[in-house]
């Protein structure tokens, strides 16, 4: 379980040396709050969802959230191993990279860990509607990257989701 | 021509409608190349997420493979507390040992060995297993 969630954190945050720090501020977290644990919870999603909202609070008390919120691509790119392939795909590497964060940490969750809907929804703190929103402004926005050949620049719209849900702002990534 | 909505479809593609819709969205696709062209590229999308996510876990598990374990030094007692904390703290505990070992903090490793080692001793045994279910799937 420790890969997948040090994977979680990787991605969500974008970077690996943060990663690992956020992951193990959460873990630490959890040992101390584990009477929060409720029996009969799976311990993965339990974890994914603190490791989410420890990375929200800490967002959110940064001085410029924002800028905080964003990775650099090659940050991102030391994500994926350095021992590439020939069948690596690095145009969906960089799509990756330029999505907000929320977003990449969706389309883990349901993409990479097989989560529903629903699961998905309960991690990130938000709904299906919205997990559904943010599959298929990546999908077809990676769809129509690959017809046309060009890596995306996506919009930074749902990075001000990061920090201000939904229902708050109306915004709807 | 049909006109079907990406959400429409990309719910199709990740297998959340329910029968009925899908076997509709499939009599659509038989007929109608446009909708089917852009299924297959949403598709092709869905497929080329689940490979990256993939890509970055086996990277995850090199790092963490790469790492060498410390030798367990004391057999666990049975009967020890770890029934009392429970599943998911021992779950956590091993997973903070393994991150704290694992990932290169040697000062933190010394320090904490002593009373981490039974932790180490279940990963050590651990990673035949994690390496077989590197996802929820």
């Amino acid at each position: 379980m420790l890969p997948r969630l040090k994977r979680f954190a990787d991605v969500l945050v974008g970077e690996k040396r943060e990663g690992k720090a956020l992951l193990r501020r959460a873990l630490l977290r959890m040992l101390a709050d584990h009477h929060r644990y409720q029996r009969g919870t799976p311990l993965d999603r339990w974890a994914f969802t603190e490791i989410y909202r420890l990375w929200l609070a800490e967002l959110r008390d940064h001085a410029d959230p924002l800028r905080q919120a964003k990775a650099s691509e090659e940050d991102f790119d030391r994500l994926f191993p350095t021992d590439r392939g020939a069948d690596f795909d690095a145009f969906t590497a960089t799509f990756l990279g330029q999505l907000p964060p929320q977003q990449r940490s969706t389309l883990l969750l349901v993409y990479g860990e097989g989560f529903d809907y629903e699961d998905a929804a309960r991690v990130l703190d938000s709904n299906a509607d919205t997990i559904q929103a943010r599959l298929i402004r990546a999908s077809a926005s990676l769809a129509d990257r690959l017809s046309s050949g060009s890596p995306a620049r996506v919009q930074a719209s749902a990075t001000i989701e990061t920090l201000y849900p939904v229902e708050a702002t109306g915004i709807r990534p | 021509m049909t006109e079907l909505s990406d959400e429409l479809l990309v719910a199709y593609v990740d297998g959340q409608l329910v029968r009925e819709q899908t076997r509709a969205v499939d009599k659509v696709l038989e007929h109608d190349d446009v909708i089917a062209r852009r299924v297959e590229a949403l598709k092709d999308a869905h497929g080329r997420f689940e490979s990256a996510f993939e890509a970055i876990l086996a990277g995850e598990m090199i790092e963490i493979l790469a790492v060498p374990m410390l030798p367990p030094r004391v057999k666990r007692k049975r009967g020890n507390g770890l029934a009392k904390i429970g599943i998911a703290v021992v779950g956590i505990g091993v997973a903070l040992a393994a991150l704290v070992g694992g990932y290169g903090w040697p000062l933190v490793l010394r320090a904490c060995s002593v009373g981490m080692t039974g932790s180490v001793a279940t990963m050590q045994s651990a990673p035949p297993k994690a390496q077989s279910a590197p996802s929820a799937r």
